[in-house]
């Protein structure tokens, strides 16, 4: 020692920088693997997320007006072609059910591809064949964003989270396609990524479902199948914002949320419903 | 250069060693060669459904959004809960010291061990990303989720498995000792975490509900006893290492733990039904009607109440069928029964629909049918068991441990059909 402190020899410098070059490494490898907290929103967010973005600021709501729908379609369409949701029917992040209150008093449902196409005249329920129609409505279905997510709380891995603003999100680089999430959803809104011409690069095999059009609501965009209603059935908004019209709907309209007795505590709110809807 | 194992000494060189396995395969009797050819065919085919399935959303399964859990995962369950089994019988003799059930010891560790690594073999390959799973459960874990502690109790109870069967094949006997206890603790709580990851989704009320855990622990008992019931008989048969005490001790001790598992089952499967019809749940009652008056009635009936239980009772209660073959047809049935039931469980839960989406809303009922992808990697699985343990049989040392003989003074096995069968 020669008094100013201890010295590092070269060789010991070398050694050192050999050692961390495989532990740098090592480390590159997994946070590809495993991505962190802040790669997660940073990816939900993307692509288009304004920088300026907080989502603390906001608390996103949903309201869907089955006495306004008319079973067009539309939203279907816009959703699937604005998030690259596969076509096959069986695939949704949003779609319209009809609801056939027969003269007996069943209630049939009905929703041929999604809705995608609009229905036709009579219900396809089996048992409809027949039966005398007392009324019908259609009911616009997809994530329920809901303040007690059972997806999120199941994941292993938590690739499902919430968001400050309310939007339950998915961390695609994080998911392991166990589907536990898609078994868990009391409203059956998720759904794995099949492999196909149809879905983004990189998510086949992941989980998947509606995040209220993230990408487009962090631009100060409203989502794809809000925006296409052409009836105004989906009305979207910040319950944060004062003049935003979803405060007048959640507040003048008798808007109620489907199971209820899940506990799930869902942000899309109904108007016009009759009778149960599972 | 050479590996000593067990008795045998296996050329450690490539080509020495592809000499020294054709010279093995050659110089077994005629009836092994077959079995051991039928189960490599068998390992084959499901090797091929395995790669099948690897590509990420690549359908080859069955599985649809309404239909998230298919055979896979009672494949999956199946065999995670056998394994939890052979511990849980084969601890009476290891960890509670009853003489009676101490020659179980060496052979259930074998196939526990082997149970649970097929069962993490199918997992894999029913998920669609199994490496990130390992990471993600390690690095950003979930305690809430029922599945995490699952990936965690199981993945500690293979280490313990597998310190078990190193000890005990390498004469460490306090470590041994040891792991017995910690292996059969875990046997308790792993099918425990399995049930409750079912048994937290209120989205399927037949899965849901404190009776789900349980039920995965009696079953677990059950299936792992039958197993050691079809290997024990085969001990017999065969006259392998240490039949003796198989044909006197082992085999009575089975049929009791066989009788023991049935009852349980019986009343855990009446209690299912009988409160799944009283339930004012509609989606548990519906889920109950498809099961014993639905598309599912004829498998419940058939193969999980007749073949699956009252059979097997009946086998191990005559007097007539008090045999090492009234046990091993009982094993055989009541192990059969137990997949049913593994089927028919996940099946159950998922046949009323959560929702009227498509695909979902023209059918009471959500449908799902395994793809043969999905059957071949089934199938594969029960015959690498099979195909893994038969060498086990043949090339470990499968006579009890110097706790209770010492070693090398057994006799050698041979692959010899015992003359007779006496009742028991």
């Amino acid at each position: 020692m020669n008094g100013t402190g201890p010295s590092v020899s070269r060789r010991g410098l070398l050694k050192g920088g050999l050692l961390a070059l495989p532990a740098l490494a090592g480390s590159r490898m997994l946070s590809a693997l495993v991505s962190s907290p802040d790669d997660a929103v940073a990816a939900a967010a993307a692509p288009g997320t304004t920088a300026a973005y907080d989502p603390a600021l906001h608390d996103w709501a949903f309201v869907c007006h089955a006495d306004r729908c008319i079973g067009c379609g539309l939203c279907v369409e816009a959703c699937k072609l604005e998030n690259h949701v596969p076509l096959d029917p069986e695939f949704n992040r949003t779609w319209v059910e009809r609801h056939t209150v027969t003269e007996d008093g069943e209630v049939l449902v009905d929703s041929p591809h999604g809705g995608i196409d609009g229905f036709p005249p009579e219900s396809t329920a089996e048992g409809a064949e027949g039966a005398r129609t007392k009324e019908a409505y259609f009911v616009p279905r997809l994530c329920m964003q809901c303040d007690n997510p059972p997806c999120v709380s199941v994941c292993p891995v938590s690739a499902t989270y919430k968001s400050e603003d309310g939007v339950v999100l998915i961390d695609a680089d994080r998911c392991i396609g166990c589907g536990y999430c898609v078994v868990g959803c009391p409203y059956g809104a998720r759904y794995i990524v099949p492999s196909g011409e149809e879905t983004p690069i990189g998510t086949a095999g992941v989980a998947d479902k509606c995040t209220f059009c993230y990408h487009r609501i962090t631009r100060s965009q409203q989502p794809a199948c809000v925006e296409v209603c052409p009836v105004g059935a989906r009305e979207f908004g910040d319950r944060k914002d004062p003049a935003s019209p979803i405060n007048v709907a959640l507040r003048d309209d008798r808007v109620r949320v489907l199971k209820p007795e899940q506990g799930t505590e869902p942000r899309v709110f109904y108007t016009g419903l009759e009778g149960e809807v599972g | 250069m050479s590996v000593h194992v067990s008795a045998h000494d296996l050329a450690a060189v490539p080509r020495a060693a592809l000499w020294a396995v054709r010279l093995e395969v050659i110089s077994q009797p005629r009836q092994l060669k077959l079995w051991l050819a039928f189960l490599s065919a068998l390992c084959v085919f499901g090797a091929v459904g395995a790669l099948l399935s690897l590509p990420p959303g690549w359908e080859v399964l069955g599985t649809t959004p309404s239909f998230e859990w298919g055979i896979l995962i009672t494949a999956y369950v199946f065999f995670a809960i056998t394994t939890s089994g052979l511990c849980l019988a084969s601890s009476l003799g290891t960890v509670f010291g009853i003489e009676r059930f101490l020659p179980l010891e060496k052979r259930h560790a074998i196939l526990a061990v082997l149970c649970l690594v097929t069962a993490f073999g199918i997992i894999a390959l029913d998920l669609h990303f199994p490496v990130r799973m390992v990471f993600g459960a390690v690095l950003s874990p979930s305690p809430a989720s029922p599945m995490w502690w699952m990936g965690v109790f199981y993945g500690v109870y293979l280490v313990f498995l597998l310190t078990e069967v190193a000890s005990m094949f390498s004469g460490h006997w306090q470590i041994h000792r040891i792991a017995c206890v910690l292996s059969s603790i875990t046997a308790v709580f792993a099918p425990l975490t399995l049930g409750a990851v079912f048994a937290v989704l209120a989205a399927h009320p037949f899965w849901h509900g404190a009776l789900t855990p349980p039920y995965m622990i009696f079953s677990a008992f059950l299936s792992g006893t039958a197993l050691l019931g079809i290997v024990f008989y085969c001990v017999h048969r065969f006259r392998l290492a240490d039949f003796e005490r198989t044909e006197t001790v082992a085999l009575p001790a089975l049929r009791f733990l066989l009788i023991i598992g049935l009852v349980a089952s019986i009343v855990l499967v009446a209690m299912r039904v009988v409160t799944g019809l009283q339930s004012t749940i509609p989606a548990l009652a519906d889920a109950t009607v498809a099961l014993i008056a639905g598309p599912l009635a004829l498998q419940f009936w058939i193969f999980r109440v007749a073949l699956g239980l009252v059979v097997p009772m009946a086998l191990l209660l005559a007097p007539r069928t008090r045999t090492p073959i009234g046990i091993f047809a009982a094993s055989c049935l009541a192990f059969v029964g137990i997949f049913a039931d593994r089927a028919l469980f996940v099946h159950a839960g998922q046949i009323v629909p959560t929702t009227a989406a498509a695909g979902t809303v023209s059918v009471p009922y959500a449908e799902y049918t395994p793809t043969l992808v999905e059957l071949s990697i089934v199938v594969g699985a029960f015959a690498f068991v099979a195909l893994a343990y038969t060498l086990a049989e043949r090339f470990l040392d499968m006579s009890p441990h110097l706790g209770h003989q010492a070693r090398g003074q057994v006799e050698v096995t041979a692959w010899v059909p015992a003359p007779t069968e006496g009742v028991l």
